[in-house]
């Protein structure tokens, strides 16, 4: 192998210098005095590291390859990217040519610091690889002409970024800003400030610090008396029943359907259960045999959280987890066992899968859902969030059956004689399960065991009603007249539907 | 603050070429200056450390 000897290092580690102070760092600095462009406190921290990469070269260069050098480059390579990619990911997932600030060469700066720290730890691994082993030398050396315009070059950079710098973010004690002003030399325009930054409380996560909620262990007041609507009309139960066969897992959502379509298998299929074991099961009217079962391979492909919701959709099983991910699957006679057992950790053989991806919400987004309804009517599938320490809203989400994407979302409104108490709102409801009957969203809550019915055409809640006696309510099924609130030890409450 | 590291770093790119023999202290300015950056972006970042994406 070509090896490279102390002296051509030098004079690479001297290009490598000037290319990259002229390009990023004085390019950025280009930017601010032509165009305006102040970086923001995360780009100056990038910004700062390349040039700090740079003065580590600088170090090489005069004193040699030694160990403590390198390791600082790595360092400070590994360092950037983990800045780049925190800093990148305010941006990278929105919509397209939406960044922040101007792009430079078609790219944005927080992505151009992304690539140049990585290329820096290729760079260096490169560099090792070829260098010749040499005795060390004791003292400085002699940079060579090469060398000595890299640094002064570098220090020049370094000068023109120290008052870019000074303009922007202020002497100490003042810092960057994360949302700066345009760059200008007139000490009019100047806003230097430091309490900006240090506001809020230290996170790892911030906003996606999101508990997962348990669908068949829901921690919630249910006493209807202390919910946000005040003293809803009670509806009694008029009587319980009960899933005959042993289900394995705890029960989290129960839905009813039509029979299946004579020749697609599955005769006189009509309800489906969900369990927190990822399991699937089709039983009969009366609740008294299982017809087909699956148990899904939840860390096979789309990550699958607890399952909470079940909805027929035409002869087709819709189940959805907590994270808003969904499988599609039908009753069919006739299975490929191997193309099954990809998907199944155990199956009747007699389930296929159809699809299996997520729903992507706006207004719901980082917030989990505990349920899934079927609107027939507008052949869209409905969700309805559950609030969390850090987001409280109740979002109901329609999704098209068509393409399975968002169709329209909503935050219902109180319609008229409900009122919430001072400092109350809807979002203290933990809708558990969800069923559309005559374009009304029935949604039952486990906190304050509650059922809210929403108009779907208004986008109101039009009643609310509690429903006492009720033990971790997971879901909920038409059944003519009446309403089946599943609990998750596999009882049933009946009640008159309003 | 940042205009400060500047200043470090100028510090010790000055040292390098004009005053070699004083290579600790300019590794020292070298530390200081990453540290100073780093903490920097620690604060900018402090509601939320990690990259806000599904981990």
């Amino acid at each position: 192998m070509t090896t490279l000897s102390e002296t051509r290092l030098r004079t690479l580690l001297a290009w490598v210098v000037i290319v990259l102070t002229a390009g990023p760092v004085g390019g950025a600095v280009w930017l601010g005095v032509v165009y305006g462009e102040s970086p923001c406190i995360l780009c100056w921290a990038q910004r700062t590291s390349m040039v700090l990469i740079g003065l580590v070269t600088l170090f090489v260069l005069r004193y040699g390859p030694r160990p403590r050098y390198l390791g600082m480059v790595v360092l400070l390579g590994a360092w950037g990217v983990f800045m780049s990619l925190r800093h990148s990911a305010l941006h990278l997932a929105r919509d397209v040519g939406q960044g922040f600030a101007a792009p430079y060469l078609g790219v944005h700066t927080y992505a151009w610091a992304w690539f140049i720290h990585w290329v820096v730890l290729g760079v260096v691994g490169v560099l090792l690889l070829l260098l010749r082993e040499e005795p060390a030398g004791l003292g400085p050396r002699e940079p060579g002409r090469v060398g000595r315009f890299a640094i002064v070059f570098f220090l020049l950079v370094a000068a023109a970024n120290a008052l870019q710098a000074f303009v922007t973010t202020g002497p100490p004690p003042f810092i960057g800003q994360s949302d700066p002003l345009r760059f200008s030399l007139n000490p009019r325009h100047w806003v230097w400030m430091n309490h900006e930054e240090i506001e809020g409380r230290i996170s790892l996560r911030g906003s996606w610090t999101i508990p997962r909620p348990d669908p068949a262990n829901i921690t919630a007041d249910p006493d209807p008396s202390h919910g946000p609507l005040a003293n809803p009309p009670v509806l009694a139960v008029q009587g319980w029943e009960r899933i005959g066969p042993a289900l394995d897992g705890r029960l989290t959502d129960l839905a009813l359907g039509s029979p299946s379509p004579a020749g697609r298998g599955g005769q006189g299929v009509r309800a489906l259960a969900v369990t927190d074991d990822f399991r699937v099961y089709v039983l009969d009217s009366a609740l008294s045999q299982v017809q087909h079962f699956v148990q899904l391979d939840h860390q096979f492909s789309v990550d699958l959280t607890p399952l909470a919701g079940a909805a027929f959709v035409g002869d087709t099983l819709a189940v959805l987890s907590t994270n808003k991910s969904y499988v599609l699957l039908r009753p069919e006679a006739n299975v490929d066992a191997g193309r099954e057992w990809r998907y199944f950790r155990e199956t009747s053989s007699d389930i296929t899968e159809l699809r299996r991806s997520r729903f992507a919400t706006v207004r719901a987004r980082q917030m989990y859902v505990l349920s899934l309804a079927y609107d027939a009517a507008a052949d869209e599938l409905i969700t309805v969030s559950v609030p969390s320490p850090r987001h409280r809203r109740l979002v109901v989400s329609r999704f098209a059956r068509s393409d399975m994407t968002l169709a329209s979302e909503f935050l219902p409104r109180l319609g008229p004689g409900l009122v919430a108490g001072t400092d109350r709102s809807l979002a203290e409801y933990v809708v558990t399960g969800a069923v559309v009957v005559d374009g009304r969203l029935y949604a039952i809550s486990a906190a304050y065991s509650t059922l809210l019915v929403i108009d779907l055409a208004t986008k109101s809640v039009t009643a609310a009603f509690a429903v006492a006696g009720l033990e971790q309510p997971v879901g909920i099924a038409a059944r003519g007249a009446q309403l089946l609130v599943a609990q998750a030890d596999g009882r049933i409450a009946v009640i008159e539907r309003p | 603050m940042e205009f400060f590291n500047f200043l470090l770093i100028l510090w010790a790119g000055w040292l390098i070429w004009r005053r070699p023999e004083k290579e600790r202290l300019a590794f020292r300015l070298l530390v200081a200056s990453c540290l100073l950056m780093a903490l920097l972006f620690l604060i900018g970042t402090h509601t939320s450390l990690v990259p806000g994406v599904n981990l």
